[in-house]
């Protein structure tokens, strides 16, 4: 799985990198604007190091993110399972919210509360979380009623037995969605670094933007497709992990 | 004290017509009966009906006492994050464990309990879900195809055992099998469409029991008979 994973990130970044080049000498464009492949290893070899704990930073606000909004995702989404009017607000609410831009947002949490980790935090859950919310919602809200149908007429049902069953049941499908917002996560973190804040590898895109350095953000790039990636890999080990854990015990 | 529907008429919500319309029945307290029918003329609607999972209807059912009316259909299927023995053993009130094991023997499914539900085949899926439903407390308990995917021999053993089992209980057996019905089954309620009066046709069947000599053949031939021209 990691192999694969990581084999594709590189064969894109490939693709990307031989695009830029021949864009470079097709259209006889300067190093100022499309460094040479020299000045890319150079910019590498001095940058890796520092840009590399700005991903691991990054990486770290995402996935405490990505965290906060699975746990809050998972809570308001079986409260949202309830036919009462609780539910049917709690589903109406999210479906419209999740309509607004969230990066629209951003720049009144950063006047709000100012360019630190808070900020940094909220803006990655808030951008994976409505996606989460949604999912969790249908999946949650669903019956499964050929495997409901003896606990309601026996009248044993409960709310954790209903959330287990139906858990159970979308277990690939929670497990799909996990690894897919985990890439939200990432980039609103990164989003959230290059708008306002003061750390992080969205940040150094930033500065490098600022400097006009194409070679920093290839390298930021090279280094947040791999970090993301190794992500990834180990949300589907997890979720792999778990759903053989269900069907062995 | 028996079962009793007076008068039922019912419609869905947007359907042209009734899909009830004066339908009125009786069955005993007690035995094993059927309900018989075409596809679409409403014998899940009407199970439901009586177990109170759809209302909206009116006329009258009447329970006489038997409060607790479970319904279980052949689609149903148990958790799949631990084995079918498992189960049975969680939803088994401590009173019926051992009844459980009989059940299990008798069903022809010891083999296969330690597995679980998605590795069985769908007749043993079949019958250990009516195991389930037979461990518990219940007045009346409705069969809709509870028996699909088992072979003949075998469905006619599990009905004399339950049969045997519990005699003062009441089944309401829904298939479409002519022969077993006619054979097996106490009264044979046909169920017929809301145009045809009296919608539902009341056949007595042969109700082979346990250790009795087999029905005679010309018996048969009659419930037979009746059924299909009821139907």
């Amino acid at each position: 799985m990691l192999r694969r994973r990581i084999f594709q990130f590189f064969m894109i970044y490939a693709l990307g990198i031989a695009l830029l080049f021949a864009l470079k000498y097709a259209l006889g464009l300067s190093d100022y604007v499309v460094p040479g492949p020299a000045e890319i290893g150079r910019t590498a070899s001095v940058y890796a190091g520092p840009y590399l704990l700005a991903v691991l930073n990054t990486l770290a606000v995402a996935i405490l993110g990505h965290l906060l909004s699975i746990g809050l995702a998972t809570a308001v989404a079986i409260l949202g399972r309830l036919t009462a009017w609780v539910g049917s607000f709690i589903r109406t609410a999210a479906y419209n919210i999740q309509a607004y831009p969230i990066v629209a947002v951003a720049p009144i949490i950063f006047i709000l509360l100012g360019d630190g980790l808070g900020s940094r935090l909220l803006i990655a859950a808030m951008i994976c979380y409505f996606p989460l919310l949604l999912s969790f919602i249908g999946i949650f809200s669903e019956p499964v009623a050929e495997i409901e149908h003896f606990y309601e007429s026996t009248q044993r049902m409960t709310w954790r037995l209903q959330v287990k069953i139906r858990a159970f049941e979308n277990i690939h499908k929670i497990s799909t969605v996990v690894v897919g917002s985990a890439t939200m996560a990432m980039v609103g973190t990164i989003v959230a670094e290059f708008i306002a804040a003061t750390a992080g590898i969205g940040y150094s895109i930033r500065i490098a933007l600022y400097q006009s350095d194409l070679a920093k953000i290839l390298v930021a790039l090279f280094l947040i497709g791999v970090g993301t990636s190794l992500y990834l890999v180990s949300l589907e080990g997890l979720g792999a992990a778990l759903q053989a854990r269900f069907k062995r015990s | 004290m028996k079962l009793e529907v007076r008068q039922l008429v019912f419609r869905f919500p947007n359907a042209s017509g009734n899909l009830f319309s004066d339908l009125s029945f009786q069955l005993p307290a007690e035995g094993f009966h059927a309900l018989f029918g075409p596809s679409g003329v409403g014998k899940t609607t009407l199970a439901r009906m009586l177990t109170g999972e759809i209302r909206g209807f009116s006329g009258e059912i009447s329970l006489n006492g038997n409060r607790r009316v479970l319904y279980t259909y052949n689609l149903e299927r148990l958790p799949g994050w631990s084995s079918v023995r498992r189960h049975l053993d969680e939803t088994a009130p401590p009173a019926r464990r051992l009844q459980a094991q009989e059940l299990i023997t008798e069903f022809g499914i010891d083999g296969c309990v330690d597995s679980r539900f998605s590795r069985l085949s769908m007749g043993q899926q079949n019958r250990a879900n009516l195991v389930r439903y037979l461990l518990q407390e219940f007045d009346v308990l409705i069969m809709d195809e509870s028996l699909a995917n088992v072979d003949e021999f075998t469905r006619e053993k599990i009905i004399l055992k339950i049969k045997a089992l519990f005699p003062e209980r009441c089944f309401l057996y829904i298939s479409h099998n002519v022969a077993e019905v006619a054979r097996l089954c106490g009264r044979i309620l046909v169920l017929r469409a809301a145009s045809k009066a009296p919608q539902v046709v009341c056949v007595q069947g042969a109700d082979h029991a346990p250790e009795s000599p087999a029905p005679q053949p010309e018996r048969l031939e009659r419930a037979m008979l009746e059924i299909v021209h009821a139907a």
